[in-house]
């Protein structure tokens, strides 16, 4: 869980894109970022039709012989208790995608409104959002979230999703007060304002769409952290045993001591998932980190630029 | 001197913070030490004898809230925690914090540690060698490597040394049960071998990120003119290297090191837990699911500390490092 | 997954009957006493003469979940389990699995008065504590006052509960006298008490505070002492005191702290460790077939059941024909091969665990009121007569506590074997406090629970379905979660302690009855005290033959009885 997301363009003021344009061919350039939406798609679409991947209706319905390995009717074998695992694995996407969507979205949302508002309110208001920030920065949420999620008594999907947006806005709030501060003084902020423009236009119109690679790369941050801690949660016991989740599944894998009885594609399975699904956000992260400051690009070597100009003259330019 | 203070003065708002939220949250949720205590007893208690357990382990639900938390907050500071009410029933909290404390600082600590300067180092000569083979490894693999779960690689670990070998390396506990702890070298081996799995995982998996945040801070740092400036005056690759270019590259990644601390902690409960490793992670974990309120406590406010107390030695090295710092927060950050 | 969410055995044993006096006397039955201190003539008995060399030793693996605190105070529920039975012994053992047959430890015999008021015991000679200052009266006499003087420490409520009034020491015998008939308590005061020294309880913190105090050198005059104890280890001595000269033949126990079932299994299938009682999930792969000395038995001795709401506030599970349903459809051996890996015995809708207690049993009963097969059939007939029908299903919620993987397993099976017949079930996972407050209050559908039992089945029944047991839905009911309120059966409760043996086995044999009439919980499975054993070196094994005591390490104080009787076999040579 080491998200550290630090953007170092945003420290020191970085050449920032106007609008919102060209990210797409941007994200089409860059090979992780790629790759990185490649797997967050199969994803996505094992979420929306679970049907088209695997024959099983209900996962979790003990239908099967207990503790099969791994065969042409089931990918992944069969748990302790008779599920298939690689059905349970294909319907738990779509609660691990929400965790991470729904979280993620809300938990920047929060951070955009305390960043931006500090850096525009500016004064006392400014000292407090950033001292509530940094409060929140500093306090060890892990265990605030598992002392949380055991009080609520039970570990619904809405009591994961409160916890982890309480916890997990304050790092992006810091980032997007620096950069909407270096903003503040930009030339085209100011002509709004000399324009006679409101507050709100200048904030909605002409910051926000401004700092747009820093509040996707924000989210993308907030989702990855969303899904390892839902993952850590579930793990732990903290989340709805009964629910079809990854999280969940390792749980049940752990407390049958899948490992020891021959039975680790059960653990190793929806722990691969959850990695994966991070490491597509970390990804396409990294890459919007490139985005934002050219500098960091990959610097492709002699051979390949020969290689690729020669690609491109054939193709008859890009 | 301006700068320290105020650094100083956040230190002890959000430890109040932390402090008063452990105060309140268990007084808003369901459950009880009187509940807890009785789940203790197995219910067989009568409720006077209840009552009374509840006084004989320091309890006094029946005063003022206010009350409580003035007793609460000084208690806290000056060490009196109480006495355990989860299974370890009866134990003063100061005693059980008190054993596992080095045993995370010894596993935890000195593998994050290890983990930031060693990953600092690599991050330094990646982003040095721009372009080299290995730049154009290594950021995709750590990239990866820093998103993988701390449970995941853990279990992995376990599989591949310890089940795949039959026993070869231990998989859990901090060293064999049959010994007593002693400066022997047969207890020193025996530590090591159990502490060498989980520290692996925590080195593989938090060692990703500050590689790549030295390399991009490095990378930045070299496009700096005083770096143009140096290389223009003749001195070594090296000493621009160190000198010029990681010192000045390190700063940011001090600060992400103490804003990544919180990170640190959920990955040492995580690895403690899939390790069985007694340390403060572990104790939380049980604390947790016995509704221990003292220890739970305890720890709560151990945890918040040492994440402040690193902030704040970071800020200071930060300000002995890095003169701007305190121009910059003069002006309001 | 961490230990104590899978070991739901019935840990301490033992029952607060805290409500209503059994009131009346009639004529008493004052079991047999055996005269005289030392040996007895019974065969095997734990306090027959030594038969065999002393020396060897054995490892326990019995998941705590964390590392030893190291205390020892036989007043702390806590660590009872590492030191009544090692350290501190009871006056009378009473072994639950043998139909109450009792061995005695310090008190060598005792006496009834005619209306079971008053109790005298009389004190076993030459028993020395470990510190080498003798026993005596007096310590008995302190122990049962200090319980009086610091309520904490009256574990099993015998002051307000049981009514004890007195208890006093003269010469070498001590009288108990209570407000009412107290057979039914002799389990907990004479077998579950453990006799802590004066000398040691009556100075310093100990005596200020005996159920915090830490008692980390404790001095008892059981079999063994402690040294040392580590965070990670205790490591048990044998006492070189002991009042049985040659006793016990192992001369040293090791109990690690294992934190984990995981690695507890795994030093058990190596025969690392020889003494196991935690669940061990596959135990085919991971235990027995390792090697030929290793066997497991697992003696059942309450229920694990599904508790209804009788309240009329709601609706569906107050009405018997959906309570019938539920226990007729239910296919126990799946719930219990699946949920528990087959390691828990079915239950059945007496309530009566059997084999532990068969001659309670009325098996031409049950058959005859169709409980002794599943039967969806009768169960889907009676549903549809209330309208119910699998495409249009009654919705029930079961509530059930997170972390009892096992339960969850149970439920699931369950579930699936309700949906058939009509009930479309809901299974909530609450963290423990919150499961316990809406249980005690009544807040729930359907609930998974076990009691706590004891010597015979009126215990855990009488706990279960005795009305003063209960409370109105909103206030915290004490064990009769389900708001059974049956004037009858209350009344043959009331009878059971001034009855004779067979007039006490009828009594449980109607209750039973009732308990298939009215349906007021619906036993699935029993629940076991675990119990591994490896026989490569260590003999002397309680077995499923020789069941002379529960076999579980957590089991207290039949854990002494099995110290006393196990050897090495290598150190016989």
């Amino acid at each position: 869980m080491t998200a550290l997301l630090v953007d170092s363009s945003t420290a020191t003021g970085a050449p920032v894109r106007r609008r919102g344009g060209g990210l797409w061919a941007a994200v089409r350039g860059s090979r992780k970022a790629m790759v990185g939406l490649a797997i967050f798609l199969v994803f996505a679409v094992m979420a929306l039709v679970p049907q088209l991947f695997t024959s099983v209706r209900d996962p979790n319905a003990l239908q099967f012989e207990p503790g099969l390995g791994s065969s042409a009717e089931h990918l992944l074998g069969t748990t302790a208790l008779g599920q298939d695992i690689f059905a349970q694995l294909v319907y738990g996407t779509r609660q691990s995608l929400v965790i991470a969507l729904v979280a993620g979205f809300f938990a920047t949302v929060l951070s955009v409104l305390v960043g931006v508002s500090a850096a525009y309110l500016g004064g006392v208001s400014d000292e407090t959002l950033t001292m509530l920030t940094n409060v929140f920065l500093v306090l060890p949420t892990f265990p605030l979230i598992i002392i949380l999620a055991t009080y609520a008594g039970k570990g619904t999907l809405l009591v994961i999703l409160i916890v982890l947006v309480v916890t997990g806005w304050s790092y992006g709030a810091n980032q997007l007060r620096a950069q909407a501060l270096s903003l503040r003084n930009r030339d085209f902020v100011e002509s709004a304002k000399v324009r006679g423009e409101r507050p709100s236009y200048v904030i909605f119109k002409e910051v926000l769409p401004t700092m747009t690679s820093l509040i996707v790369a924000n989210f993308l941050g907030a989702a990855l952290y969303s899904v390892l801690t839902a993952a850590g949660l579930q793990f732990l016991g903290l989340g709805d045993p009964n629910s079809i989740s990854w999280g969940t599944m390792l749980y049940w894998a752990q407390s049958q001591q899948a490992l020891q009885t021959g039975l680790p594609q059960w653990s190793l399975a929806p722990g691969l998932c959850v990695a994966l699904l991070g490491v597509s956000f970390a990804l396409l992260n990294y890459a919007f980190d490139e985005i934002g400051n050219p500098a960091l690009r990959p610097v492709r070597s002699a051979r390949k630029r020969r290689r690729l100009r020669a690609r491109r003259t054939r193709a008859g330019g890009p | 001197m301006p700068y320290l203070l105020r650094r100083l003065g956040f230190f002890l708002l959000t430890l109040w913070a932390a402090l008063t939220l452990n105060f309140f949250i268990p007084r808003f949720m369901p459950g009880s030490p009187l509940q807890a205590l009785r789940d203790r007893t197995h219910n067989k208690l009568s409720p006077a004898a209840l009552e009374q357990m509840l006084t004989s382990y320091g309890f006094k639900p029946n005063e003022n809230v206010l009350v409580q938390y003035v007793d609460y907050l000084k208690n806290m500071v000056t060490g009196q925690w109480g006495i355990s009410i989860g299974a370890t029933l009866g134990e003063p909290v100061t005693r059980i914090v008190r054993q596992a404390l080095p045993w995370t600082l010894g596993l935890v600590g000195v593998t994050t540690v290890l983990a930031f300067l060693l990953g600092s180092l690599i991050g330094t000569v990646a982003g040095w060698r721009r372009g080299g083979r290995l730049d154009s490894l290594l950021p995709p693999a750590f990239v990866v490597t820093s998103a993988l779960p701390y449970f995941w690689v853990g279990l992995l670990l376990i599989l591949v040394f310890s089940v795949w070998t039959g026993g070869a390396l231990p998989s859990d506990f901090n060293y064999d049960s049959g010994m007593q702890p002693a400066f022997t070298p047969a207890f020193v081996f025996s530590v090591a071998s159990h502490a060498l799995l989980p520290a692996a995982t925590i080195l593989i998996t938090s060692i990703g990120g500050w590689i790549l945040t030295m390399r991009n801070n490095m990378i930045t740092t070299l496009a700096e003119d005083y770096v143009r400036m140096g290389r223009a005056k003749g001195l070594s690759d090296r000493r621009i290297m160190t000198a010029y270019a990681a010192r000045n590259a390190m700063l940011p990644n001090l600060a992400g090191f103490a804003m990544s601390l919180g990170f640190v902690i959920a990955g040492a409960i995580l690895v403690e837990y899939v390790f069985n490793y007694p340390g403060l992670g572990y104790l939380l974990y049980n604390a947790v699911q016995n509704t221990d309120y003292p220890l739970m406590q305890a720890l709560f406010m151990l945890f918040t500390v040492a994440v402040l107390v690193a902030v704040l030695v970071c800020d200071i090295a930060i300000a002995i490092l890095d003169p701007r710092s305190r121009e910059r927060d003069r002006s309001g950050r | 997954m961490k230990p104590r969410r899978i070991m739901i055995a019935a840990v301490g044993l033992s029952v607060s009957l805290l409500a209503a006096a059994c009131s009346g006397s009639t004529t008493s039955t004052s079991t047999s006493a055996d005269n005289g201190s030392g040996t007895n003539a019974r065969e095997g008995s734990s306090t027959d003469k030594a038969s065999h060399k002393q020396g060897g030793s054995l490892t326990i693996a019995n998941t705590q979940g964390q590392t030893w605190t190291c205390q020892f105070n036989p007043f702390n529920p806590a660590v009872n389990p590492v030191s009544l039975g090692f350290v501190y012994e009871p006056l009378v053992y009473v072994n639950l699995l043998q139909d109450q047959k009792e061995t005695p430890m310090l008190a060598s015999s005792y006496q009834w008065s005619a209306d079971k008021t008053s109790i005298v015991f009389t004190m076993r000679q030459n028993v020395k504590w470990n510190d080498g200052q003798p026993f005596t009266a007096d310590d008995v006499a302190y122990t049962f006052d200090t319980m009086k003087r610091v309520p904490a420490t009256d574990l099993y409520s015998l002051w307000t509960g049981a009514g004890l009034r007195s208890v006093t020491a003269a010469g070498d015998k001590v009288t108990m006298t209570f407000d009412q008939a107290a057979g039914p308590y002799f389990f907990n005061f004479a077998n579950q008490v453990g006799i802590v020294p004066k000398h040691i309880f009556s100075t310093g913190p100990a005596a200020a505070h005996p159920d915090t105090w830490d008692d980390r050198a404790p001095v008892g005059t059981g079999p063994y002492k402690v040294d040392p104890c580590s965070a990670n280890n205790i490591q048990y001595v044998a006492n070189p005191n002991y009042w049985q000269p040659g006793k016990p033949y192992l001369a040293k126990i090791q109990y690690p702290a294992y934190l984990d079932n995981g690695p507890a299994n795994l030093d058990l299938g190596s025969g690392k460790a020889q003494w196991g009682s935690q669940f061990i999930p596959n135990i085919k792969a991971l235990y027995l077939n390792k090697s030929k000395d290793n066997h497991t038995w697992s003696p059942p001795v309450t229920n694990v059941a599904i508790v209804p709401n009788l309240d009329p506030s709601h609706a569906a599970t107050s009405k018997l024909p959906v309570r019938q349903a539920i226990s007729l459809a239910l296919d126990r051996q799946k719930i219990a091969l699946i949920g528990e890996g087959g390691q828990q015995p079915v239950a059945n809708q007496t309530g009566i665990v059997v084999p532990t207690f068969q001659k309670y049993y009325d098996q031409a009963a049950v058959a005859a009121a169709g409980y002794d097969k599943p039967n969806p059939d009768k169960a889907k007939s009676l549903m549809a007569g209330l309208g119910y029908t699998e495409a249009n299903p009654l919705k029930l919620s079961i509530i059930t506590i997170t972390g009892y993987t096992d339960w969850d397993a149970s439920l699931a099976v369950v579930k699936q074997q309700l949906k058939p017949i009509g009930i479309d079930l809901t299974v909530s996972d609450l963290a423990q406090q919150t499961f316990d407050d809406r249980l005690y209050n009544g807040n729930f559908d359907l609930a998974y629970y076990g009691q706590a039992g004891g010597p015979t089945p009126y215990y855990e029944l009488r706990q279960m379905l005795y009305s003063k047991n209960s409370a109105p839905i909103g206030k915290p009911a004490s064990f009769n979660y389900e708001r059974y309120l049956n004037k009858d059966v209350d009344a043959l409760f009331d009878k059971y302690p001034t009855a004779d043996d067979a007039g006490q086995v009828d009594i449980i044999k109607q209750v039973g009855a009732a308990m298939m009439r009215d349906v007021p919980v619906i036993p699935t499975t029993e629940s076991v005290n675990w119990f591994q054993y490896n026989t490569a070196d260590i003999g002397g094994w309680p077995t499923e033959s020789d069941p002379y005591a529960q076999p579980a390490a957590f089991n207290v104080p039949d854990v002494e009885q099995v110290l006393l009787h196990v050897y090495s076999k290598s150190a016989q040579n």
